[in-house]
């Protein structure tokens, strides 16, 4: 379906090509790089100003200003099916003057800059006439990025590159081709394989045979951690509430195996700071032992579990009332790797004497499960936002810990404590780093002391790439983005990318 | 008296068409989980991070059906009326009917020309192996027939693809056509077409080849064996006329049935194997659409088999009236 | 679906049983006797026999598993994808088991599945059969309504949409899915059976001399159709093996359970054919194949006992 409505969540990717955000903080290091923004400044915690740039034209020819800025703000506030990152439960305000726009939040909330920037900017003097932007799906779009559409088929659509880009000196390709993907993911890594890509996205079973091995001299592969995939325990039901119990269960397991048997050993176990190393390294907390990394310890996890009023009686690990220890841990079935990670992690606590059932519906009945807190224990995934103050909040906050029954997308292990809520206004507010250095060591040591969540390994961000024709791909060397093809990292990568010698 | 049998034929079209549409109805209702949780799943899936405004304007942009079961039944019922079977949450800003649309050709040109094709090939091989019973022939037909009738389709549109497609690079791996083209009836395109429909027309075609051999040869047996038959052999026609123009006339009558009865139930037969190849027909939209929990594609999709199923039988019903008259005396 | 059944269509002309009927008070003996020769006639088709034999074959493994397989089927011990070694026959799988092991364990699942499908189904299709064509009017116009509506809605994306429903916590989810879709056939070749031997004279001799229906039924009536009743048990079972490898394959059923479903499912979800292990693929299929091929063979054997016309002269 030809969407580019670079406002909705349907849009194609390529979209990400034609319209520009303010800036886009790297999904690595939360570094920004600047795009239709030059720089900004908080003047106090609640105003923000980001100072536009200058001489930047629409691919249709008219100049874009700073009211264009307002305008796709104030459409986001009109048309609320368009704030998807919830920008206007933030702002109160935005308002233009010269090359300034100026953001007023409702708090001190400094991360929140992260989501502002990466709003893409429409065109006002085309967006104003629309009668119904949000079921628009603009089959010819003007934008400010450095390509525009080209052709369109219904499996394949190309973009060219625009001449009149502000940048265009340092755009590389000439054009960039999109085919469609299969919904057979097999079939799909199968074509990754036997095809002529520059970049792909996708998990490979055994990458250097299967991938590198095809083309030793251009085909390379950089797998970087792009979140952590951990157990997630619910809070609200015994003996989950128990920290001692949740300990007991992080010493029990054994990472570098579930790692291994998840995601081909592609990925290293995860720090239980709750920090996406080695991305986040700069906040790590060096009074946190071994960088936060728990290794499988069956005596400790045991003293814990005795803590917990749970002891090892023969083969079962028995609790109040004479009861074995059991859980049900639900994966989504479709997600082989958190499949394998869930039937090594009952493998191993049913070693230890816990009787542990999978259960493995499909996505949606899992999301329905987690999200409306019924479930005992789930596979989920945790942060990999680039921001600590985002994967944090999201795991912390008491502000999503809804009732069970009630459904949250965050924290949905309902966790609860006035100690977290503390440091994450304190972060939110921070604008030294000094001070965002402080209240970040706070919530590494509550998420390595409390263990909300069990973090088990990293998962991965799978970019396949061949530097046949373009060098300057996301590297383990050059780490400026994750390779993921799909969000704003696209438009990094391809405005970062060199002709190959 | 066949106007009493083709009105009560008529009368029991009707029923079962709206218990159809009933049941269709109920059935995409009875699953747990909402759309948009399965919109949202796919969203994660693909790395987003979700928040709970996210979801708000998730919700929004999909249209969720609120009210009551029976309001929901009432929408559903005036829109099959007006061919208006809503959006689709898997395609968004498509409607049901443009998705069906765009992926009815590929099935009915695929499956509908591997049916035909097994109908055919099997009705002959079939009247051949009984007319030739308990010879060599025979058993080579049948047994030949038995095997391929075991395998699943989907599996040996597996192997073709790993060693024809995959390996030796002979077919291309995926889709419906090229990449970057747009449908058109040229020449070319046709031929790009019918490249990408080989493998999965192959797969198909050679597993639903048997169940024509054995109803053919078995009705051709039983036939063989009628009076009219003896008698037409006895007055000293020749066996292969008798064969062919007795017995295999009359033995096709319950194969025609069968006919009407798989046409409509293919395009269950084909979900796995579009789904392995990724080809752009309505079983792979049957899939996408179970998956996404999209109610509305569902609805229409299960409706569309269904209806052209009920219409197929009931026109082999009218057909059944005039190939034999002995029906509905 | 294909028709994978070799049992003629219900309108076919010759599709009547040998009716063997007698007075009331003979019917077991007659019934008893007939099963004695069924089995016989079945053993001398040559196509039965080759069935029969795999058939055991696989219950023999699937019985013997313990002792047959060199490995647990679920230890992830083995090196990754590794193709075919002398301790792994079959090469292993993307968690590191052993794939010859699952192979062996996978046949109990599979035939459990298939028998217990086809024997639910088959339950169905004979207590509808049965009592739609020994009732005429009201009733047989419901449930023949009922079964006609089951054929026409098409099998596997009702299945599909089941499963996804009922969500695969155990086997038993398919067994029921399948036997749910499958007895619809079955059900309108025995009533068109039932209703032309209901009109028989023995028949109407017991009701006459006051017998119940009931008794009727399943003493008069039903022995007179086990072959029938065997067509569509060894029907269902094929299709439910190929439904049941179908579900597994699309991730519907419980992927935790070995069975060789499962087998292909994680072959695909782990591409062994990018990995270029081939015979992961396909091994499972080929047994599935094979064990469904089976029981059609068998089929071909009940054809001929149930249609003189059809018996081989071997």
């Amino acid at each position: 379906m030809e969407d580019f409505n670079p406002l909705q969540a349907a849009e194609l990717g390529g979209t990400r090509l034609i319209y520009e955000p303010l800036e886009i903080p790297s999904t690595i290091s939360g570094v920004y790089t600047p795009f239709l923004a030059t720089g900004y400044a908080f003047t106090d915690p609640t105003t923000l100003v980001y100072t536009i740039r200058q001489s930047v034209k629409w691919s249709d020819g008219k100049p874009f200003s700073a009211a264009d800025v307002v305008f796709t703000f104030n459409l986001l506030k009109k048309y609320p099916a368009f704030d998807s990152t919830g920008i206007w439960s933030a702002i109160t305000a935005v308002s233009a003057s010269g090359k300034d726009v100026t953001f007023t939040l409702k708090s001190p909330d400094v991360p929140f800059a992260d989501t502002i920037a990466q709003v893409p900017i429409v065109p006002e003097h085309l967006w104003a006439s629309i009668s119904d932007p949000v079921a628009y799906t603009n089959d010819h779009p003007v934008g400010t990025g450095p390509f525009t559409l080209g052709q369109f088929a219904p499996t394949q659509y190309t973009l060219k590159k625009n001449p009149s880009y502000w940048g265009a000196a340092t755009i590389v390709p000439s054009e960039v081709v999109f085919p469609a993907q299969s919904t057979n993911q097999s079939t799909n890594q199968l074509e990754v394989v036997a095809g002529d890509y520059d970049w792909s996205y996708n998990y490979l079973p055994d990458v250097k045979q299967t991938y590198v091995a095809k083309d030793p001299t251009h085909n390379t592969y950089w797998f970087p951690p792009g979140g952590v995939i951990g157990l997630y325990l619910n809070l609200t039901k015994a003996p989950y509430n128990d920290v001692n119990f949740r300990m007991g269960l992080s010493e029990a397991l054994d990472r570098t195996t579930i790692a291994a048997k998840a995601v081909n050993g592609y990925m290293q176990p995860a720090s239980m700071t709750g920090l996406v190393l080695p991305n986040l390294e700069k906040w790590l907390d060096p009074s946190i032992p071994n960088t936060g990394l728990i290794s499988q310890d069956r005596s400790s996890a045991l003293a814990d579990f005795t803590k917990a009023g749970y002891t090892q009686q023969g083969a079962s690990l028995v609790g109040p009332g004479g009861v074995q220890a059991s859980m049900t841990i639900v994966v989504p079935v479709s997600f082989s790797d958190w499949l394998a990670a869930g039937t090594e992690v009952s493998t191993e606590l049913g070693a230890i004497g816990i009787k542990v059932t999978l259960d493995t519906p499909q996505y949606a009945q899992y999301s329905s499960e987690i999200q409306g807190g019924t479930f005992d224990a789930a596979i989920g995934g945790y942060g990999g936002t680039g921001s600590p103050y985002t994967d944090f909040d999201q795991a912390l906050s008491s502000a999503f810990a809804a009732p069970v029954n009630t459904p949250t997308v965050n924290n949905f292990e309902r966790f609860k404590d006035p100690a977290a809520d503390q440091a994450l206004a304190a972060l939110a507010a921070a604008t030294s780093p000094s001070v965002q250095m402080q209240a970040t060591a706070q919530l590494e040591s509550i998420m390595y002391s409390q263990v909300p969540v069990v973090l088990m390994y990293y998962g991965g961000s799978w970019g396949l790439f061949s530097t046949k024709h373009f060098t300057g791909w996301p590297s383990a060397s050059d780490p400026y983005t994750l390779p993921t093809p799909y969000n704003n990292a696209l438009l990094t990568v391809i405005t970062h990318l060199k002709s190959a010698p | 008296m066949r106007y009493r049998y083709v009105r009560r034929k008529v009368v029991l079209f009707v029923i079962t068409l709206w218990a159809a549409l009933t049941l269709n109805f109920l059935l995409p209702r009875l699953m747990p989980g909402s759309p948009v949780d399965a919109a949202l799943g796919k969203l994660a899936a693909a790395g987003v991070t979700i928040t709970n405004a996210e979801r708000t304007a998730i919700e929004m942009q999909l249209g969720v059906p609120h009210g009551s079961l029976i309001t929901q039944y009432w929408q559903y019922l005036t829109g099959i009326a007006h061919f208006n079977f809503g959006v689709s949450y898997s395609f968004p800003n498509e409607t049901v009917a443009q998705a069906i649309g765009s992926a009815a050709p590929w099935t009915l040109v695929l499956v509908g020309s591997t049916t035909i094709f097994a109908f055919i090939i099997g009705t002959l091989l079939g009247v051949y192996a009984g007319w030739r019973r308990g010879k060599a022939a025979d058993s080579v037909i049948t047994v030949g027939a038995t095997f391929f009738a075991g395998f699943p389709p989907f599996w040996l549109g597996l192997l073709a693809l790993y060693w024809l497609s995959f390996k030796l690079g002979w077919f291309p791996i995926k889709g419906g056509y090229s990449p970057g083209v747009t449908p058109s009836l040229s020449l070319s395109f046709l031929a790009d077409a019918f490249d990408h429909s080989i493998l999965p027309a192959l797969a198909l075609a050679i597993t639903s080849l048997s169940g024509w051999v054995f109803g053919m040869r078995n009705n051709m047996i039983n036939t063989l064996g009628e009076d009219y038959v003896t008698f037409a052999e006895a007055n000293g026609l020749r066996t292969r006329t008798v064969a062919l123009l007795y017995a295999a006339r009359n033995a096709l009558l319950p194969n025609v049935t069968a006919f009407g009865l798989s046409l409509g139930a293919v395009v269950g037969g084909a979900v796995l194997v579009e789904g392995v190849f990724g080809y752009p027909g309505l079983g792979n939209l049957l899939y996408i659409a179970v998956s996404n929990h999209d109610y509305p594609l569902m609805q229409a999709l299960f409706l569309v088999i269904t209806v052209s199923m009920l219409v197929a039988i009931f026109i082999v019903d009218l057909l059944y009236v005039r190939l034999d008259p002995r029906v509905g005396q | 679906m294909t028709i994978v059944t070799a049992a003629p269509p219900p309108e076919s002309p010759g599709a009547g049983v040998e009716v063997r009927g007698g007075p009331a008070s003979e019917a077991i003996p007659t019934s008893l006797l007939f099963l004695g020769r069924a089995l016989r006639t079945l053993w001398s088709n040559r196509k039965a026999r080759v069935g029969l034999c795999i058939i055991g074959f696989d219950i023999l493994i699937a019985i013997c598993a313990p002792l047959i397989a060199p490995h647990s089927p679920t230890a992830t011990t083995f090196t990754p994808y590794s193709g075919p070694t002398a301790t792994n026959w079959l090469g292993t799988t993307g968690n590191g088991q052993d794939v010859f092991s699952q192979m062996i364990y996978g046949s109990r699942i599979t035939l459990m599945v298939g028998l217990a499908a086809g024997a639910l189904a088959t339950l169905v299709a004979v207590t509808m059969g049965l009592v739609a064509g020994y009732r005429p009017g009201p009733v047989d116009e419901v449930l023949s309504f009922i079964t006609n509506l089951a054929l026409v809605i098409p099998g596997l994306p009702l299945m599909i949409i089941l499963a996804a429903y009922l969500q695969g916590r155990s086997i038993w989810t398919i067994v029921l899915v399948v036997a749910f879709t499958s007895w619809a056939t079955g059900a309108r070749v025995i009533r068109s059976q039932a209703t032309t031997l209901r009109s028989r004279e023995y028949v109407t001799a017991a009701v006459f001399s006051g017998e119940r229906l009931f008794r009727i039924v399943f003493r008069e009536i039903l022995p007179n159709m086990t072959s029938l009743v065997a067509a569509s048990f060894f029907g269902a079972a094929t299709a439910a093996i190929l439904a049941e490898a179908s579900l597994e394959f699309l991730g519907l059923g419980n992927p935790s359970t070995v069975s060789w479903g499962t087998i292909l499912y994680f072959a695909q979800q782990q591409n062994a054919l990018l990995t270029g292990q081939w015979v992961l693929v396909f091994a499972p299929g080929l047994a599935i194949a094979l064990l469904a091929v089976s029981f059609t063979l068998v089929n071909f054997g009940v054809d001929a006992l149930s249609n003189p016309r059809l018996r081989e002269k071997s």
